[in-house]
């Protein structure tokens, strides 16, 4: 047997394996076609936090049982949404280390921690990590300390590890990145250290830097008349949380961040573009096809970063490509997502900033709403009607799920004062929390936003949700409660309390023909499925 | 380190404002973050301790390192913090050698435990004079409806209202008042005036009654004098742990 031939033999034997390890972007094109893996952090491009799996079910989900636990290394606040691939989960745990568990057994396969400088600036969260992407046979992760790091999926082996930016000035990254044909997306955490946003595209196999988009336009740059004087290098508007893709467009949609600093807006007078906005990018060279800003000249703190959910519906009379967001500031917004045209705008919270959406999409704001020196109540609070925690779309009951948050603050204006790698945010609030405050599962037409029904929670929720094809809804609760709720009536059908507060999102994924649930709580990552 | 004055403090709320009120709350009521009006601060037994604290952080809890603070400037911070938890002792209205008399006669101690001693129905009031001023301490025996307390620790939670009057109905008609312990949507934990836990799956009851507004202590309003009252707070005032 010549070399040829033996070679031939030889890739005939491992080609099935290795196309079964290997995540193209159109597998995770395509995620609706392969339930029992979750190849991306909403499940699918589209951000759906959708899972197709009928397993679990209205009539048997009160069975359910956890599977396994696996307990973090490391104490701190556990926020990852796992990934699941050909039977193995990639976690993170605080502040930057992924794990590979066994799905079936959760033992874990290897663990990665990249070692974090003792002087890390982390300014604006805890330092936590909400999770990795995969293409191929990679592992990628951000850092607290800067950096995005490629891991071999089968050892944790470092494959690259490039800086993103400069943790001295405050950079840094929580978010899991967006895993595209050819192109790995970042965005970048920091704008209470006073940053200047980006979203970056990198090379999957080299770790080069393809593109930086700026969320803050430099002078001359489209948008730059929105900012006062030097205000835009301390402009804020990160983008840190990760977005969704359309592939049929060629289009990726990403949130954006509060303005710097965050209280106090009077030295950055204008709208402040690209803060608190949506943007509609080409992956290939970066470059902004629309933008659409939810809340001009932001003096709360309401980031845009939540998660851009993609579905097509009927709108009077024909079909449009939509693209929603759930904001902060507690308006349900739906986009056209080809051209960024402002359909409409629902409050899905009280809020109390408003007086309406005009006909642009622009909110027309009710007097004496802005922080001061001696605190203005206004609702929604600091952390917003909706933060970071996912949304999530069902395709069967074209219902928008989302974990509202009913709280407001007493916000106050402080002195900005700009020092390099410090917090910069000019102000503060007083939380009106306790029994002053709660939260809800609401479900809101995806289309019209109007409520469905809500499930009331007693505090502000921090969890994500998942709806799956079985006809349910998982959420949780800051007392530690993981539940599942009938996707078309919000009943609950099941509970469990985990011992610890949810601050995390729930996934589904199936491993021998089974489908299981998975949600992180306290400092441990939970999956329960039927006995 | 200097001694904490009026100015420090001042200069101290500043820093604090720019640097620390996004997770601790303006005035330190918590947020994000923990709540640090308290008299003692967990992670910082003392002042060497929170000033290790501000300068390097915690890192696994998501407090920032600061690294750019003078000493001087730390200091104030310090000074700032510190006297958010700490009421100030008040003048010296009442007498409290005789409040403390009228403590003991008027029952206080079969629901408040002091120093050790006492029923634990109530809250305890060992270190009560630090985290609380003199309004505050005669609003609660006066009217302790209007002043029931906001929990700063985790159970029930920050913020929600503590020894909160609940009454229940069970699926099989029994009645049962106490204080909420702690609450989830699903369920909830109360302690009746016997001091029994009762925990209850909120679907299987028939009622469940949040009674704001009303408190399981009686007012003493009109019960006694004012200089009773006076009495009874410089009591009060004076308890203050081991401090």
């Amino acid at each position: 047997m010549n070399v040829v031939k033996l070679a031939a033999v030889v890739l005939v034997v491992l080609a099935p394996l290795n196309a079964a390890a290997q995540v193209t972007s159109d597998r995770i094109a395509r995620a609706e076609s392969e339930p029992a893996n979750w190849l991306t952090y909403s499940g699918n491009y589209q951000a759906h936090r959708f899972s197709p799996l009928t397993g679990i079910t209205r009539d048997n989900v009160a069975q359910l049982k956890p599977a396994w636990i696996y307990q973090v290394r490391r104490t701190g606040i556990v926020e990852t949404s796992p990934i699941v691939v050909d039977g193995v989960m990639y976690v993170t745990e605080p502040p930057s280390t992924v794990t590979a568990l066994d799905v079936r057994t959760g033992r874990p396969l290897w663990t990665y921690s990249p070692t974090i400088p003792t002087d890390v600036i982390v300014i604006g969260s805890p330092p936590v990590n909400r999770g990795v992407a995969i293409l191929g046979n990679t592992v990628f992760v951000g850092t607290v300390h800067g950096h995005l790091i490629a891991l071999d999926a089968k050892s944790g082996a470092v494959r690259w590890d490039t800086v993103v930016d400069d943790n001295k000035f405050g950079y840094y990254l929580t978010s899991a990145p967006l895993a595209l044909d050819g192109r790995i997306i970042v965005g970048v955490s920091g704008a209470e250290a006073g940053i200047r946003g980006f979203l970056d595209a990198y090379d999957p196999a080299t770790g080069k830097r393809v593109w930086r988009t700026h969320t803050v336009p430099a002078p001359g740059e489209p948008g730059s008349e929105t900012w006062k004087g030097d205000s835009w290098k301390t402009g804020g508007g990160s983008a840190w949380l990760t977005g969704a893709y359309d592939p049929a467009l060629n289009l990726v949609y990403w949130g954006t961040g509060n303005p710097g600093p965050d209280w106090n807006g009077d030295l950055r007078q204008g709208d402040n573009l690209y803060t608190c906005s949506l943007i509609a990018l080409n992956p290939v060279d970066g470059k902004i096809k629309w933008h659409f800003q939810f809340t001009p000249h932001d003096i709360h703190d309401w980031d845009s970063n939540e998660i851009p959910v993609l579905f097509d519906a009927p709108l009077n009379g024909r079909t449009r490509k939509l693209v929603a967001m759930a904001n902060r500031n507690a308006f349900y917004y739906v986009l056209d997502r080809e051209t960024g045209e402002f359909l409409s705008a629902t409050p899905y919270a009280k809020q109390t900033w408003a007086e309406r959406i005009d006909a642009k999409g622009r909110p027309i704001r009710r007097p004496a709403t802005e922080p001061s020196l001696e605190g203005t109540l206004v609702f929604p609070n600091i952390q917003g009607a909706s933060n970071w925690p996912s949304p999530s779309y069902s395709p069967k009951t074209q219902l928008f799920y989302q974990a509202a948050r009913e709280m407001g603050t007493y916000f106050f204006k402080g002195e900005p004062q700009y020092k390099p790698g410090e917090p910069f945010m000019a102000g503060g609030g007083r939380a009106v929390n306790g029994d002053d405050a709660w939260g809800a599962i609401r479900a809101l037409d995806a289309t019209t936003g109007k409520l469905k029904w809500e499930f009331k929670l007693i505090s502000p929720p921090m969890s994500g949700v998942l709806s799956t094809a079985g006809g349910l809804v998982f959420g949780g609760t800051d007392e530690g409660n993981f539940f599942a709720l009938d996707a078309e009536t919000g009943k609950p059908l099941w509970d469990l309390q985990l011992g610890g507060a949810i601050r995390a999102n729930p996934m589904s994924f199936a491993v021998d023909g089974k489908q299981y649930v998975s949600i992180a709580a306290g400092y441990s990552i939970f999956v329960f499925g039927l006995p | 380190m200097h001694a904490q004055n009026a100015a420090d403090v001042e200069q101290g709320k500043k820093l604090f404002e720019g640097m620390c009120a996004r997770c601790h709350g303006v005035d330190g009521t918590g947020d994000e973050g923990p709540a640090l009006n308290h008299p003692t601060l967990t992670r910082a037994p003392d002042d060497e301790a929170l000033r290790t604290i501000i300068r390097d952080g915690i890192q696994d809890r998501g407090m920032p390192r600061v690294r750019r603070l003078t000493d001087t400037e730390i200091s104030h911070l310090v000074a700032y913090v510190r006297s958010l938890g700490r009421a100030a002792r008040p003048a010296a209205v009442g007498n409290a050698e005789k409040g403390r008399a009228l403590y003991d006669r008027l029952g206080c101690a079969s629901c408040h435990i002091v120093k050790g001693s006492g029923g634990s129905f109530g809250p305890e009031l060992t270190e009560v004079g630090l985290t609380r001023g003199p309004a505050y301490l005669r609003q609660s025996f006066l009217g302790p409806a209007e002043a029931l307390p906001r929990g700063v620790s985790p159970v029930p939670g920050r913020g929600f209202t503590e020894y909160l009057p609940v009454r229940v109905v069970t699926s099989d008609e029994r009645e049962i008042t106490g204080v909420r312990i702690n609450e989830d949507p699903f369920t909830i934990q109360l302690r009746d005036s016997a001091n029994r836990f009762h925990s209850f799956r909120k679907s299987e009851l028939k009622l469940l009654d949040k009674e704001f507004g009303k408190s399981l202590m009686p007012s003493f309003r009109g019960r006694i004098s004012d200089s009773d009252s006076d009495d009874l707070v410089a009591y009060l005032s004076s308890l203050r742990g081991g401090q």
